[in-house]
């Protein structure tokens, strides 16, 4: 990209970056300074309690273990949110150990000599503590808390995934678009943010070092000045995030931590973290902002199926969109069903009863999972359906998204289905998958049927002829309550059932894929092209 | 006065005994030292005095009123330790170690520096120079002089002193021991000195007591001590360096 493209590109995006940045420094602060609060006397109970000391150290050390995603996906179902409060904790358990660890190293460390004579003079435990131990041991604890800050910034990306907002949402965006430089935008400010929040409580700690300085009168005059300053940098970096939070937040902006919309006029759309479901969260957002009174709160990118459905079952999304052979499969754990029309049957009675939730009509075109192969490959080998590649399975490597991997309707059961063995089998991100196919790193993968991208880097999707994959019908589903609350929304939503067809799909998603466009943008030029942002008086 | 009545300390319930059935009197006014090589009990005997340890069996008195029915915390405010290791707050300025029993007391904040300010006159160390200074900044020898400043912050009636110059050079710890002598003349406190050296014994002390594995062997003056030693011990211990001392004698 040239500079000056990178330059428009920059200035377009600078109120969000704030935006962002300013969700990441709170979501940082909150949680090391409530790590800070927990772990200090955790980690002095670990020192003064000799039998507590093991198991403290051990489980803080757990926790440590637990990979960030899993531990967002373990809280979301514990707690039922989406959204700050469980990324806050997260955050904050992964930051406890350092914090206990060095709050037991420091105080461990203070000389024998020095407390034998804070005993021997009259000072009572908490004295001790408060007048010599503690003291002593701050520059280990600070230490232990800048790691915990650094790492904090670090995890912090991770938690756009369950709609916590900062810099990590645009790594996710950028990841579900292929977009290099929204990966980037999230990326560097992330790095250079650790940096500042490092060097602002090495700053801090220096600041609360009492040290006759040396040198002139004059250098001591500068020292005096700065120290204090020096001592409160932390502090003002989190006012600074919450200024360019409070400062850039409004509802166009979407704000991940947005004052709960219990208004009754809010209504939150949710979407997983690829390009086709930002584009429908985009049509379905922008129908309802032109045609009914109802203000949208975009809660996008969600990782993953079961973290959007996850969210939308506890109410953090009132509505999303749902496939149907992914509703039957993965979700409701049910059988493949064939025929298109019985499956949004199943899937919506289902969803009445279990879940008190709706599903409304479908888009039309049917997302299936694709076993693709690149095209040259298929007209040298003669490689026509899924069938085809049995005898040859031996020889391909395989590159599938993580849920493919998993889930009852993807590999496993399309490995039973058809007898295929591949030679390797790796998990790629749904955004890397189409490069590794056409840079030959892996031979077949399973795309999407409406990707833009199949078209885009010359693939051949293989026919299913077995019919393992049952279909999978995009369709809006949405909480029962908010669809009273809003009959209106049934009537927005009809305009685009049946509308979009595999090959329109196909086609905007194309345009942001490959064609690099924003979904909102795709979203507008496609519902304004039909007319069906005009309001009917 | 401090009364040990049959004190014995045991650190393994009693299979053996780190002091074993000692008793004596600590006199009002004078500088009692306890002597005695490594490992022979002097030290628990000053932590038993100020309650760092407990006794296993025996009663403590200060002032005729048995220890361990008092508060640990006012005890040790009451009497001052100089420790062997010295033991200054490293993160506090010398005004601020010397002015620690002080704040602990809950004294006014002008009225602990005069006071910071008065002992370091006292025990030498001129405050405008180093009532500032961190105690990394001393040597060790007036690192130790804070020590001794620190203990008599808030003006105790006994000092204990733990070997408090066993870390110094020669010519450092003959300046501190004859400057010990001269404030304790101005001051009248009750002190108990702990040493292994005797000649620093025989220079402090008004009385000697000489302890061996636990035991008291004997207390008294040094006359008492050199002319009459109690037991076989004691012989031995003072004829050596006396011998080394008439040959030292017999060089010059």
């Amino acid at each position: 990209m040239a500079g000056d493209s990178w330059i428009a590109f920059l200035s377009e995006r600078l109120p969000e970056l704030w935006l962002r940045t300013g969700e990441h420094l709170m979501l940082t602060g909150i949680s090391t300074g409530m790590a800070i609060l927990l772990g200090i006397p955790l980690g002095i109970c670990a020192a003064r309690i000799w039998w507590l000391r093991g198991p403290l150290t051990g489980s803080v050390g757990i926790l440590q273990t637990i990979p960030s995603l899993a531990m967002l996906a373990i809280l979301l179902a514990l707690l039922q949110k989406i959204g700050a409060i469980p990324a806050i904790i997260a955050l904050t358990l992964y930051a406890l150990l350092p914090i206990v660890r060095n709050t037991l190293t420091g105080l461990e460390g203070v000389s024998p000599p020095v407390l034998e004579a804070a005993r021997g003079i009259g000072m009572t435990p908490r004295q001790r503590l408060w007048l010599v131990e503690f003291p002593l041991s701050m520059p280990v604890i600070v230490a232990g808390v800048r790691t915990a800050a650094v790492v904090s910034v670090g995890i912090a990306t991770l938690s756009a995934f369950i709609g916590a907002g900062g810099l990590g949402q645009f790594i996710n965006r950028g990841l579900a678009l292929s977009n290099t430089n929204l990966i980037l935008l999230g990326a560097i400010p992330a790095a250079v943010l650790a940096l500042i929040v490092d060097g602002s409580i090495a700053a801090s700690q220096w600041g609360l070092r009492r040290r006759r300085s040396r040198g002139s009168r004059f250098r001591a005059a500068i020292d005096r000045c700065l120290r204090p300053v020096a001592l409160l940098l932390p502090v003002a970096l989190i006012i600074a995030g919450c200024f360019a939070y409070f400062s850039t937040s409004t509802a166009s902006s979407n704000p991940a931590w947005g004052p709960p919309a219990d208004d009754g006029r809010t209504v939150r759309i949710g979407t997983k973290n690829f390009t086709e479901q930002l584009i429908l969260g985009e049509l379905m957002a922008q129908l309802i902002e032109a045609r009914t009174d109802l203000r949208v709160e975009r809660r996008f990118n969600l990782g993953g199926t079961m973290i959007c459905h996850g969210a939308f079952k506890s109410g953090g999304i009132d509505l999303y969109a749902e496939y149907t052979g992914t509703a039957l499969t993965a979700i409701l754990k049910q059988s493949v069903i064939v025929d298109p029309g019985r499956a949004h049957e199943t899937v919506a009675r289902e969803y009445r009863q279990r879940f008190a939730a709706e599903w409304l009509r479908a888009f039309g075109f049917n997302n299936t999972y694709a076993i693709t192969v690149r095209k040259p490959d298929a007209t040298f080998r003669n490689l026509r359906t899924i069938s085809d590649l049995i005898a040859i399975s031996g020889t391909l490597r395989a590159g599938f998204t993580a849920e493919f991997s998993e889930r009852p309707d993807g590999y496993p059961g399309l490995r039973r289905a058809y007898g295929l063995q591949f030679r390797e089998v790796r998990d790629l991100d749904p955004a890397l998958m189409y490069q590794a196919i056409a840079n030959r790193e892996v031979d077949v993968i399973s795309a999407f049927a409406t990707d833009g991208r199949i078209a885009a880097f010359d693939l051949q999707p293989l026919r299913d002829d077995r019919g393992f994959f049952p279909p999978y019908q995009a369709a809006p589903v949405i909480r029962t309550e908010v669809l009273q609350a809003h009959p209106e929304l049934r009537e927005v939503f009809e305009l685009l059932a049946g509308r979009l067809d595999d090959a329109t799909m196909r086609r905007l998603n194309f345009e942001v894929d490959v064609k690099k466009r924003r979904p909102g943008d795709v979203a507008h030029e496609f519902l304004e092209s039909r007319g069906f942002l005009e309001r009917e008086k | 006065m401090i009364s040990l009545k049959h004190v014995s300390k045991s650190f393994d319930g009693g299979r053996t005994f780190a002091v074993n059935d000692v008793s004596y009197d600590v006199r009002e006014g004078e500088t009692l030292v306890l002597l005695g090589s490594s490992g022979c009990g002097k030290t628990t005997l000053l932590k038993l005095t100020n309650r760092l340890l407990e006794s296993t069996s025996g009663t403590i008195e200060v002032d005729g009123q048995d220890i361990a029915l008092q508060d640990s915390i006012t005890l040790r405010r009451r009497i001052g330790y100089v420790f062997q290791g010295i033991g200054l707050f490293p993160h506090m300025t010398v005004e601020e170690n010397v002015a620690m029993v002080p704040r602990l007391l809950g004294w006014p904040a002008k009225k602990r520096r005069e006071r910071a300010h008065e002992l370091l006159e006292t025990v030498g160390l001129d405050p405008k120079t180093y009532a500032h200074r961190f105690p990394e900044e001393l040597s060790g020898g007036q690192q130790q002089r804070v020590g001794v400043g620190r203990a008599l912050a808030a003006d105790p009636a006994y000092l204990l002193m733990d070997e408090p110059f066993g870390a110094l050079d020669a010519l450092t710890r003959d300046t501190l021991q004859q400057e010990l002598l001269s404030l304790k003349e101005r001051l009248n406190k009750t002190i108990v000195f702990v040493t292994h050296d005797i000649f620093e014994a025989l220079a402090l002390g008004d009385r000697i007591a000489v302890l061996h594995a636990g035991r008291l062997e004997q207390i008294g003056t040094r006359e008492e001590i050199l002319k009459k030693p109690a037991t076989q011990f004691v012989r031995e211990l003072f004829a050596k360096p006396a011998r080394q001392l008439a040959a030292f004698g017999g060089m010059l």
